[in-house]
């Protein structure tokens, strides 16, 4: 296996996480570096220079909320989280702090590879041009104009900033947090939530054939929102 | 020998027994009571007897001269005699004598011949005279006796009236907080003194009531401790720690001194009448033998707690060795096979040996799922971060998270068109709804649709997940909620019987409630309610 696929590092102790990591990413043709530790995983990064990385939150000594910060503050290297059920506030820091998605194990290969390749796209994607197009919805940024089919969308200004802010993140996961910072700026958070709410509802009302069942805005709950861009993830559920 | 027990200047125990409280008490007094009891003797009542008897006696001479030329005198001793029953009816006996013999001497002195004189020279006044003395002595005596007897049974009435009173008000309550309100209640009422109790702690005594004009410090407790340790009374009036207002007295039972209470004086000059005391000491013991029994029950709800929480432990273990155990013996056996016989067996055969695999995994991270969920709630470690939340998003995650199963069965969805945001923990009613849509899913045949109905009733969101599954028995619905309960009917999917109890655990600590009810033509009906205030943390 030479320089052939993206480079993905795992960071996780548990080497029989990492043995199953390795094997299924490999066998799609990854190229795997492991990491033990927080403290291996920030040297070794710059030395890999992964496309990606999974990032176990329940790190021994430096967290992965710790690694996170540390790295996003020279790299934009998609992260992602893994974590177990139950670790809700850690993982909702991680991602606070820049990690791009999460995994909760036990999590399924499909679901796995789906979650990697959504993100590998974002990050070549980013200069992809003014105009958004996943299924029915088109999103012109520069006209400031949103269609779903051939009808055009009345949004109001606040809808149109959240669903940019999801159109320019497409398929990232958005805490609650990153969504009001990046549409109310400084507003204060918690006032800000219903707010937040109450516009997801409005623009799925607006964009959504059943808003009961979305197929665009997905909710994460007790964490965030997200775009979804490609056609519905064929995994099915690991923890349900 | 001690001395009594200090008592101030309120013999009378009737006279604060409030008649309206004691209706047995008033009920009973007759006209004889009536009478005698304005007999009764306090200092001022007395002068004013004496006083009295001797003004009718007066007014009986007086009146004897009006009509001597009438009746013959010595009739007049009738009169006198009137004078000394009325007299003994109405003030007692020392009146009454006082009116025997002024009557006696003034008949005498104005009546008998020789008139203005002492002397007596007819045998037939003398006689007179003498019936004169001797029926106005016995007759003051016998009304005495009746009376005495009848304050005595008043007395007696009203302690047996106030004993009833507060063993009644004991025998209401188990609890220790009930108790001390008993006795707080009635010991300062009936004894008419400031009081406070000490309940045996982890063999010290701490101070459980305290009236408040009752001043308690440290050297107070001090003798508290010793009473309670020696078991003996001490404090005021006794020998030891005499110099202390307060009279401490043990709370005794056959099992020992489970508390002390001590009676504040008012005046160390009067004392309590001995009837009191034995009523006290009636009183103390019910008091000791009630804090027995609110001291075992406590014990027996403890008790109970553990053997509850030891059956639900078994219960735990019961079902995490079949439930855990099965799912796993499958995974094992699948893997065994394949790693063993893999050249024997063809690409089908493998791919379904692997996918059974696959779901008794994650049958098994499930109910790790459960299991923890219900470690949480046990533990009281659920906390309920409650923040505004569209309801179609709640359902939405639901069904998202059921993922395939949700797919493949058709679930009507109907969510009232003006439902605003609820305040509720989203991850914690997500879950709630995955368990409940899964119940329902599980027992659903086919294509029979499930319904989801959310809408606001009563100033509460209620969601309901309705399906046509073959319900549940009338006598299980309550118990469906509870910690490991399966259906009685068999062929039923396998499951720990978790899922609900958890959902009853994450609703209620919204404050809200979920119920089972069946469904009118068939099948089941899941609704839980929460409130539309969010809950004050």
């Amino acid at each position: 296996m030479s320089d052939l696929g993206p480079r993905v590092l795992i960071v996780d102790d548990e080497a029989g996480i990492r043995r199953f990591l390795r094997a299924s990413l490999e066998a799609h043709r990854y190229l795997i570096h492991e990491a033990v530790t927080g403290e291996d995983a920030l040297q070794v990064v710059p030395a890999f220079r992964p496309d990606l990385i999974l990032l176990d939150l329940g790190l021994p000594g430096v967290g992965g909320k710790q690694v996170t910060s540390c790295l996003r503050e020279w790299t934009q290297t998609p992260i992602i989280i893994l974590s177990v059920q139950g670790d809700e506030s850690a993982k909702i820091e991680a991602l606070d702090a820049g990690a791009d998605d999460y995994l909760t194990k036990p999590f399924g290969q499909g679901e796995l590879l789906a979650r990697i390749r959504a993100a590998l796209r974002r990050v070549g994607q980013q200069d992809s041009g003014p105009v958004f197009v996943t299924g029915d919805l088109t999103v012109d940024l520069t006209g400031r104009a949103v269609r779903l089919g051939d009808e055009e969308v009345q949004l109001t200004p606040t809808e149109y900033s959240l669903l940019k802010a999801f159109v320019v993140h497409a398929n990232k996961l958005l805490t609650h947090r990153q969504l009001v910072r990046e549409v109310w700026g400084g507003a204060h958070y918690e006032d800000a939530q219903h707010l937040l709410r109450v516009n997801i509802s409005n623009l799925r009302r607006k964009l959504e054939t059943d808003p009961t069942r979305p197929h665009y805005i997905i909710t994460e709950p007790g964490v965030g929102y997200r775009l979804r861009t490609e056609p519905r993830v064929s995994a099915a559920p690991s923890n349900a | 020998m001690q001395e009594d027990f200090p008592y101030d200047a309120t013999p009378n125990l009737l006279s604060h027994l409030r008649a309206d409280q004691y209706p047995v008490t008033r009920s009973k007094v007759s006209w004889k009571d009536r009478v005698l009891r304005f007999g009764d003797a306090s200092t001022e009542k007395r002068w004013h007897g004496v006083l009295a008897s001797l003004a009718i006696v007066g007014l009986i001479t007086i009146l004897g001269f009006r009509i001597e030329t009438i009746i013959r005198s010595s009739n007049f001793a009738v009169l006198y005699m009137l004078a000394v029953i009325f007299s003994a009816l109405r003030w007692g006996r020392r009146p009454a004598i006082l009116c025997a013999v002024t009557g006696a001497l003034s008949f005498t002195f104005f009546f008998v011949p020789p008139y203005r004189s002492f002397a007596v020279t007819d045998i037939w006044y003398l006689i007179t005279l003498i019936g004169l003395l001797t029926v106005g002595l016995v007759i003051s005596m016998l009304t005495v006796a009746a009376r005495e007897d009848a304050k005595l049974a008043r007395r007696r009435e009203a302690h047996t009236a106030a004993l009833y009173s507060f063993t009644e008000s004991l025998a209401s309550g188990n609890k220790f907080d009930q108790i001390l309100d008993s006795v707080a209640r009635h010991f300062p009422e009936v004894f008419r003194r400031p009081i406070v109790v000490l309940l045996s702690d982890a063999e010290r005594v701490t101070v459980r009531f305290r009236s408040a004009e009752l001043v308690f410090d440290e050297c107070e407790n001090e003798i508290a401790s010793w009473v309670f340790e020696n078991g003996e009374e001490a404090g005021c009036g006794t020998k030891t720690f005499s110099d202390s207002v307060i009279r401490y007295r043990p709370l005794k039972t056959g099992q020992g001194i489970v508390g002390v209470m001590g009676f504040q004086a008012t005046s160390s000059k009067e004392l309590l009448p001995p009837d009191q005391r034995e009523l006290l000491g009636i009183f103390m013991n019910q008091t000791a033998l009630a804090i027995t029994r609110a001291d075992l029950a406590q014990k027996a709800k403890r008790a109970e707690v553990l053997q509850e929480a030891d059956k639900l432990q078994k219960a735990l273990l019961n079902s995490v060795s079949h439930n855990l155990r099965t799912p796993l013996a499958s995974v094992l056996g699948v893997l065994n096979t394949i790693l063993e016989d893999r050249a024997l067996l063809d690409a089908p055969t493998q791919e379904s040996l692997l996918k059974t695999a696959q779901d008794e995994a994650r049958r098994l991270d499930w109910l790790v799922q459960n299991l923890l969920d219900m470690t949480r709630l046990e533990g009281g470690a659920v906390r309920v971060k409650t923040e505004p939340c569209d309801v179609h998003d709640v359902v939405g995650a639901a069904l998202h998270q059921l993922g395939e199963a949700a797919q493949s069965h058709p679930i009507a969805v109907t969510i009232a068109p003006d439902l605003p945001l609820v305040p509720m923990d989203n991850v914690l009613i997500v879950q709630v709804l995955v368990n409940v849509l899964d119940n329902a899913l599980k027992y659903s045949p086919g294509d029979v649709p499930i319904d989801v109905e959310a809408r606001l009733e009563s100033g509460q969101l209620g969601i309901r997940v309705l399906d046509r599954g073959r319900g549940i028995p009338e006598q299980e619905l309550e118990r469906v909620f509870e910690k490991f309960f399966r259906g009685a009917l068999p062929g039923a999917p396998k499951g720990a019987g978790l899922g609900l109890s958890i959902c009853k655990g994450f609703v209620e600590a919204h404050n809200g409630r979920i119920l089972a009810k069946r469904r009118a033509g068939g099948g089941t009906e899941f609704a839980f309610f929460l409130p539309m205030e969010a809950k004050r943390e």
